[in-house]
């Protein structure tokens, strides 16, 4: 398991620089390449996965449609203080007292944890200007 | 293959029939008693109206606060406590506290903090709200959020027995309220945005043995539906509903995590033995993966208490695209329908009509829209009994991965579990209602055990050119009609209280207890310490009348109240709304009582 998320991680990352330089990406690439935006909304193939893994999870019912936080905290704000460390195991592990489920069991969140990061991470960063993001066309 | 519970219980509720039960009549002569509040919504018809008169329209306006108590919880606070005598019992949200006081002391008798696993609460949809316990024969039951039921000895808070109705591993906890109807206290299950599959289940009171259950989709048997005289109202008359009614509307065996969960409210009529409710959404909220009318998810049921055989059952909304559970209160009342007094039953639905129905037999009387911002279905065909789909606001005909904007009313529904009243004075319902509108945008999601399986991003907003997001209405079922309606700045979230003083009560999510009078004009309002989704609640104890209510901002009304917040994928501004919530209240539970001045 493992393995094959800090793969995804590598191809994420790689595939995200190679992205962005076909792209001839109009803003600046976001972040520390963990991600490639391009207008705001247009992201890629990775991060649109962890678009995918985040609806998939439902984490908009406690986190807000915009991140922003509903009874669960704005993860535009937590995102600026977690580590990736402390991101994968609140995800993984859930915070029970405090409604957060473990995705443990979630194929499609586990699978995609570091495209979620990416994702998630864009939007704190203020990269991805709007929640709902589209796949950046080659 | 099939899952093989209902053959197990059905023998048992066969045997049950045999032995003839009148347990409940502790229950009625403590209804009958206008002192006490000794349901939940007052008696067994879910009518929530009190023959009280102290206070009444004439003196309300001094109304003063006569006792508070904190529950020491935050998060929503749903139901109300039970008054019996000389005792108060109260609930809490999540961990389910349970608080026995003594109304001549205003001390604490006996309290209760059942220990459960914290696994639960994230998986409690909405919020982890309670909607409060039942009393019978000296016995009271909780409905843990883990889904175990547990009976106390009322006086001691000695545990009795306690069952475990579910299986929260895979999602399915509970939020309801229990409810006793003869010597059975009867409980559903929450758990739609999981995959759970509905049912209701009732217990013997004494022994907490399971004496029938009955599925809310699946075989006939597991539901407890016989094809031949199990009614349903299609082409303009009640008929039986043939073999495999549920089986043949869906997909596969999607029916096994289908949903149609079961967490409103219950009523009962003695006289025909049935009891009623509804049940909630199919799962997922995703159409394009459940093609079929997904029976019998979004539906009325009348069942017969003894035996959980049901008698008649009516679909409101066939195929759900928008999430409009059907599990809001089945009020009974003996009323003029178009002219004919009719035993019937009136039920406001998410999906914004109001229907009347005959309860003897699930005919159809009248359908109706109670607020007039809803849109996604013209109206409801009387001869088949289904709501004309506008196609604009089908997400089903969008399809997945399409926003279908501007549905009315919300997912939240056009009125959620908030109960509304019924005063046989007036013969009008009072009717708790939400003026919200969605964006609705479907998309693909996999099945997985104990995982959120909801596939469906919302955002909520008042109806254009509207800046109110709810409304407290005066309503006829006779004719479908609003009578009346008051505009209020946010959802209508608290169980309306109506009485025999000709005032009738509710809470706003700001926090405040309004009384208005039968015409809908405010009497008086008080600013109790945190927005209000609880219910109006009214006793008395020496000679004095009390009303009182649980405040405590949460639920899903809570949560939803940011939802829209910010929207930046249109240009409806939504943004004003629910966001000045936060100017008005914070979380924190606690019951305010009030009375008259001396």
């Amino acid at each position: 398991m493992r393995t094959a998320i800090s793969r995804s991680r590598i191809l994420a990352v790689v595939f995200a620089a190679f992205t962005a330089l076909q792209a001839g990406a109009d803003e600046p690439a976001g972040g520390t390449g963990l991600y490639t935006v391009v207008e705001g909304y247009k992201v890629d193939p990775a991060t649109m996965k962890g678009f995918r893994a985040w609806r998939a999870g439902a984490c908009d019912r406690c986190h807000g449609a915009n991140q922003e936080g509903l009874v669960g905290p704005s993860l535009i704000a937590s995102l600026k203080v977690l580590t990736k460390e402390e991101f994968v195991k609140t995800v993984t592990e859930g915070r029970l007292e405090k409604g957060m489920v473990s995705f443990k069991t979630s194929k499609i969140v586990m699978d995609n944890v570091d495209n979620l990061y990416a994702y998630l991470k864009g939007r704190s960063d203020g990269a991805i200007t709007r929640a709902k993001v589209e796949e950046l066309k080659p | 293959m099939r899952v093989t519970l209902g053959y197990l219980v059905l023998p048992l509720a066969l045997t049950a029939a045999a032995g003839v039960a009148q347990a409940n009549s502790d229950v009625e002569k403590n209804i009958a008693n206008p002192k006490n509040w000794a349901m939940q919504a007052g008696d067994m018809y879910n009518q929530r109206y009190s023959k009280l008169s102290q206070v009444n329209a004439a003196n309300v306006n001094k109304l003063q606060v006569a006792w508070t108590f904190s529950t020491g919880v935050l998060r929503g606070h749903e139901g109300s406590p039970l008054v019996i005598g000389d005792m108060m019992y109260l609930h809490s949200p999540f961990p389910n506290k349970v608080f026995a006081i003594d109304l001549n002391t205003n001390m604490i008798k006996w309290k209760y903090t059942p220990k459960q696993d914290p696994a639960v609460i994230p998986q409690m949809c909405c919020d982890t709200v309670n909607r409060g316990l039942a009393y019978a024969e000296g016995k009271l039951f909780l409905q843990q959020a883990d889904s175990t039921l547990v009976a106390f000895d009322a006086k001691s808070g000695k545990i009795l027995w306690s069952v475990t109705n579910g299986d929260p591993s895979v999602g399915a906890v509970n939020t309801n309220a229990p409810h006793v109807f003869k010597d059975k206290v009867i409980t559903g299950i929450s758990g739609g945005e999981w995959g759970v599959r509905g049912y209701v289940a009732a217990y013997n009171i004494n022994t907490g043995d399971l004496v029938w259950k009955g599925f809310s989709t699946g075989p006939d048997d597991e539901m407890l539906i016989d094809p031949s005289t199990t009614t349903t109202w299609m082409d303009g008359k009640v008929q039986p509903v043939g073999a495999d009614s549920s089986l043949n509307t869906w997909k596969d065996d999607l029916w096994k995590i289908g949903g149609g969960t079961t967490w409103g409210w219950y009523s009962y009529d003695k006289a025909l033995n049935l009891m009623y409710y509804g049940t909630g959404n199919p799962s997922t909220w995703n159409p394009a993966q459940r093609p079929g009318d997904n029976k019998w998810s979004m539906s009325i049921w009348a069942r017969d208490v003894d035996t959980g055989k049901v008698k008649w059952v009516y679909q409101m909304t066939p195929f759900d695209e928008w999430d409009f559970d059907g599990i809001n209160e089945m009020i009974l009342a003996d009323i003029p329908v178009k002219g004919k007094m009719t035993k019937a039953l009136v039920h406001f639905d998410r999906n914004g009509f109001g229907y009347t129905l005959d309860r003897t037999n699930g005919a159809l009387l009248v359908a109706q829209k109670y607020d007039p911002s809803v849109n996604w279905a013209t109206h409801v065909d009387m001869k088949t009994g289904r709501p004309q789909v506008v196609s604009k606001y089908s997400t089903a005909q969008n399809g997945p991965d399409v926003n279908t904007k501007g549905v009315c009313p919300a997912a939240l529904g056009t009125k959620d579990q908030q109960p509304a009243a019924f005063s046989p004075k007036t013969k009008l319902f009072y009717v708790p209602t939400n003026h919200v509108c969605m964006d609705y945008e479907p998309f693909a999601v996999e099945y997985t055990a104990g995982q959120p399986y909801v596939g469906a991003t919302l955002s909520m907003y008042p109806p254009p050119g509207d800046k109110h997001m709810g409304n407290f209405i005066a309503w006829d079922a006779g004719t479908g009609k609003i009578v009346w309606s008051k505009q209020e700045k946010f959802s209508v979230w608290s169980g309306a209280l109506a009485t025999a003083g000709d005032v009738i009560f509710y809470g706003t999510l700001e926090g405040y207890l309004k009384a208005v009078d039968n015409k809908g004009k405010e009497l008086w309002k008080f600013k109790t310490p945190s927005g209000i989704i609880g219910n109006v609640f009214t006793y008395e104890h020496k000679g004095k009348q009390y009303v009182g209510v649980f405040s405590g901002i949460g639920g899903w009304a809570g949560i939803g109240m940011a939802a829209g917040l910010e929207k930046d994928t249109d240009g409806l501004g939504a943004v004003g709304g629910y966001k000045e919530l936060n100017q008005y209240t914070e979380l924190g539970g606690s019951l305010t009582v009030f009375a008259l001045g001396n």
